[in-house]
């Protein structure tokens, strides 16, 4: 299928910085509102600050490198920034922990950083409520470090839990482990202050309560301002929904012979309506050959082991051993074998922190090689699960046939939700980035392109966790959103006329571009 | 950690674990040195600092489980009781 979606030009180039005479200018204007030493414009203050983990062609790193980066310690340092950007027309991006795999975080256009590292302060600890409001800064480690003193938890838990900040989860509409058994980002964030393009301050939530879960009043403004990757502003400070610490943890892994069987038994544990179910994750048979071969966390396996399928149970402990058993009496009604305790518990510890592994792949002639590692993913209905699987698995079989840059590195499925309706399906791919010329970069846009169109064709979306704003996928958001994305173009003027904040992303340069529609028909696929 | 230089550099002999993993101590995990020859050659730990890493995994790994919970029910306990 590769080459499907093939486009005549790139919809996301990198155009020029600003001038200098320019940023001497917003320079100068910066020591106004801040600190000298909240200005950073030496060379590595800034590299450090144009990149995240998705690999990326080494040799046009320069392009990425934004002209200076802030870091401001309240919402109203923001604030004074974001206007001096907006008059004197300065590119601004947002950056948390810069964990991000679409490049929200990547200034395409120079222009300044908004490092919100400072703003790390715990506001508001509101034990009778369950609510903590933190500087956007905050990691939830650090966070669940001081909450656990109170026996308490805010339960986001991405793969890069220990490096991934509060505001990156916001800026992403994050998606966590354990999300089928206490929501994700957008369900654990109550409310927000935000700084709008303009440098006007915002507060959103449901209603305008700080500490409400549900209201009915208004339009409910909180999800747009999630999930834009940076492009509609910054938010500086959260308030946050918390749960009892659990008592009890359970995250039994089961081995199966054959990927049918873990995908049935996947289901059924997701179907089951245990309370205390917190996620269940679908290994299949390039994943387990990957943990054999290449993993950090190497699993030896029989050879019969094929497919892999683990869940996890948080809350009281009486409660964990009613609903584990349960959930044991399912496996063994669909044959499944329990890997034991050792691989169960330390595998499972292990996808609380999948950043800081170090990694690598083989070429085809089975030599170690150092590669990076990427990851795409879609938001995928259960029963569609195994067509995606393979669609995939045979877009990155074809890039390994032309080049030893790429590895098929498997791939999961996680529950999104706690009755099993829909799936973040994810595949990785090792990608040996000294390696990666503009020929092979070319290559993987395209499959990037690839795969997001197989994720919409059995009715998915391009993105259950990442976002779509990186090259080559963003290209398929309008047809995925239809009338909606004209909605985001329209939204885009409207808030940022200058299109200062996070420019180049989301093709939303449309936004400014006149009528647009016989190009949005052609990424629609309707020309 | 042993006094004499060789034996911190002499670690147990391999034994093959795959087609393309072999292991030295308990739960110690290694490509096979064959496939470590041309663009990334394998490097020599002593075995203190192979043990160590292998140590801080496992501490990183306890650390989590305590992060997320008081205390971590194994599946064994659960197996032989599926009834109720």
């Amino acid at each position: 299928m590769t080459g499907e979606t093939e486009l005549a030009t790139p919809t996301v180039s990198t155009l020029e910085h600003p001038p200098t005479d320019l940023i001497d200018r917003v320079v100068e204007r910066l020591h106004g509102v801040l600190r000298p030493d909240q200005i950073l414009t030496g060379k590595t203050d800034r590299y450090n600050r144009a990149r995240v983990p998705a690999p990326f062609p080494v040799h046009r790193w320069r392009e990425r490198v934004p002209d200076l980066a802030v870091l401001p310690e309240s919402t109203e340092e923001v604030a004074a920034v974001v206007r001096i950007a907006n008059e004197l027309k300065c590119p601004v991006v947002p950056r948390d922990g810069g964990t991000g795999l679409t490049d929200g975080a990547v200034p395409l256009r120079g222009g300044i950083v908004v490092d919100v590292k400072r703003m790390n302060r715990i506001h508001e600890l509101d034990l009778e409520n369950r609510t903590v409001t933190v500087g956007t800064g905050i990691n939830m480690l650090k966070l669940n470090e001081v909450l656990g003193r109170h026996g308490l938890i805010y339960p986001d838990d991405p793969a890069s839990y220990p490096c991934s900040l509060v505001g990156g989860r916001i800026g992403t509409s994050g998606w966590s482990l354990i999300g089928a058994r206490y929501g994700h980002t957008r369900d654990l964030v109550l409310s927000f202050d935000f700084v709008l393009p303009t440098g006007e301050i915002l507060h959103v939530g449901d209603g305008i309560g700080r500490k409400i879960s549900k209201s009915s009043s208004g339009y409910q403004l909180k999800h747009l301002f999630m999930g834009h990757q940076g492009t509609l502003g910054i938010a500086t400070k959260a308030t946050l929904k918390l749960y009892p610490k659990p008592e009890a943890e359970l995250s039994p892994f089961w081995a199966f012979d054959d990927y049918d069987a873990a995908y049935r038994f996947t289901g059924a544990l997701a179907r089951a309506g245990v309370a205390t179910f917190a996620g269940a994750v679908l290994f299949d048979e390039w994943k387990v050959a990957y943990l054999r071969r290449d993993d950090e966390a190497y699993i030896p396996q029989p050879a019969d082991v094929r497919a892999l399928t683990c869940a996890v149970l948080y809350g009281w402990e009486d409660e964990v051993r009613v609903g584990g058993k349960r959930l044991f009496r399912i496996a063994k009604e669909h044959g499944a074998r329990y890997l034991g305790d050792e691989i169960s518990e330390g595998d499972w510890a292990a996808r609380h922190d999948r950043y800081a592994t170090p990694l690598h792949g083989r070429t085809k002639s089975g030599q170690v090689v150092p590669m990076s590692w990427h990851c795409e993913d879609a938001a995928v209905n259960y029963t569609d699960v195994p067509a995606v699987t393979k669609a995939w698995h045979e877009i990155v079989a074809d890039l390994r046939r032309r080049t030893d840059v790429f590895d098929d590195w498997g791939m999961f499925a996680y529950t999104s939700a706690d009755t099993g309706v829909d799936y973040l399906t994810e595949i990785d791919v090792g990608i040996w980035e000294q390696r990666l010329d503009d020929a092979a970069w070319a290559m993987w846009v395209q499959a990037k392109r690839d795969i997001a169109a197989a994720a919409l064709a059995h009715g998915g979306s391009i993105s259950a966790c990442h976002g779509s704003c990186r090259e080559g996928e963003v290209d398929l958001v309008p047809r995925e959103l239809g009338r909606g994305f004209d909605v985001m173009l329209g939204v885009k003027r409207m808030l940022d006329p200058n299109n200062i904040m996070n420019p180049g992303k989301y093709l939303l340069d449309f936004a400014y571009q006149g009528d647009v529609s016989a190009q949005l028909d052609e990424l629609r696929g309707i020309r | 950690m042993s006094y004499r230089y060789s034996d911190e550099n002499t670690p147990p002999p391999a034994r093959k674990a795959s087609e393309v993993a072999q292991t030295t101590f308990e739960h110690v995990y290694e490509v096979d040195p064959r496939l470590m020859q041309t663009h990334v050659l394998q490097q020599v730990f002593p075995n203190w600092d192979t043990l160590r890493i292998m140590h801080a995994r496992h501490d990183h790994l306890e650390w989590m489980h305590h992060h997320f919970a008081h205390t971590t029910i194994s599946g064994s306990e659960l197996m032989g009781d599926t009834t109720t």
